[in-house]
């Protein structure tokens, strides 16, 4: 694999592959920004064939891997010709409808990758008939960066690396610069956090949790109340959940989320042992 | 035929495309809904939007959109 200098060399990739493409087939969705910051912390590397090209980025102590090609036969035999595949940790999610009748699933499991977990997104509307909710009495406050580290460590013993592509520091600091992590602390030390991206009409949370020893004293719902209380003009909430994570889609139940038949199968080779 | 509205209105029914003027700033689109946005525009005007044009300013709005297609080869 090579590294990626440039945002343009991945969709100059992309456009060569879909030239020749008869039935494109991708779990790549680029947002040139986003790259951007991948390039500029050289996390971002691709292996370029001529009936598909594959993005690697680095994360933590194993590689995501991303996809584009012609067609899925295609992209089958060029990722059993993978030297990578075979030597490296590697997670590729699927993003799919639910029960799609023409699933890469199989696929991918005949050419060694194992499921690993799947995702759902939930959605909610913020229509009239959900009026965003008072913030109550518990005032949960925007992080700084004097918490980057904190919210680092709660993140990484709360969520799965491989399924939940956690943040790296400068990912955290720049969520902090642009007020997008609210936090309760207790006697000084972080008790929970609502980390959240919104862009327009819509907002997404990534992640939302509290530590056991704090679940008693409501923080999560305050975290929740202050959320949408501080976004009265979305008009469209979305997160993704693990799919047998039920404790936590009941509560996103209790808020208005439901699903949206959209599942991410997170998948891993065989480098990753069970 | 569909019109670019009608296959807006399928991938995000909730949002009313015509009162903005940039859909991915004001969060109508993400990534995932301009890839099948990128689909559906292909399968429906028999076109194939080259690679290099999936990028957001090309679906910021109905015009640039419109340009898109005539750029892909649509007579409109």
């Amino acid at each position: 694999m090579q590294p990626v200098d440039t945002v343009n060399q991945v969709f100059t990739a992309i456009q060569q592959v879909k030239t020749n493409a008869t039935a494109f087939c991708t779990n790549f969705f680029p947002v040139p920004q986003k790259l951007q910051s991948w390039i500029d912390h050289r996390e971002l590397f691709c292996e370029d064939h001529s009936e598909a090209v594959f993005f690697f980025r680095k994360d933590r102590d194993f590689w995501r891997i991303f996809f584009c090609a012609t067609n899925t036969g295609k992209l089958k035999q060029e990722l059993m010709d993978l030297p990578d595949l075979k030597t490296k940790s590697m997670v590729m999610d699927l993003i799919e409808r639910e029960a799609a009748p023409d699933s890469s699933l199989p696929i991918m499991e005949s050419i060694g990758f194992r499921l690993y977990t799947r995702l759902h997104r939930l959605v909610r509307p913020g229509s009239p008939a959900s009026q965003p909710l008072s913030s109550g009495s518990l005032q949960p406050v925007y992080a700084g960066n004097e918490d980057i580290q904190a919210v680092s460590d709660m993140l990484n013993v709360s969520f799965d690396h491989y399924a939940e592509q956690l943040p790296a520091i400068f990912e955290i600091a720049a969520a902090i610069n642009n007020r997008q992590i609210l936090m309760i602390k207790h006697a000084r030390t972080l008790a929970g956090l609502l980390f959240f991206e919104t862009q327009g009409v819509t907002s997404t949370i990534r992640y939302w949790v509290v530590p056991e020893k704090f679940r008693t004293l409501r923080y999560g719902s305050a975290l929740m109340r202050a959320y949408f209380a501080a976004h009265a003009a979305i008009q469209r909430f979305n997160l993704w959940v693990i799919a047998d994570n039920q404790p936590a889609i009941l509560r996103y139940q209790h808020y208005g989320y439901a699903s949206d038949k959209l599942v991410d199968h997170v998948l891993v080779n065989k480098m990753i042992r069970e | 035929m569909k019109t670019v509205a009608e296959i807006l209105k399928e991938i995000r029914p909730e949002f009313d495309f015509a009162a903005s003027k940039d859909f991915i700033a004001d969060g109508m689109l993400d990534s995932f809904d301009v890839v099948t946005l990128v689909a559906m525009l292909d399968k429906n005007f028999g076109i194939s939007i080259q690679g290099v044009d999936i990028v957001p300013e090309n679906f910021k709005n109905y015009e640039m959109i419109e340009a898109l297609l005539r750029k892909s080869g649509v007579k409109q």
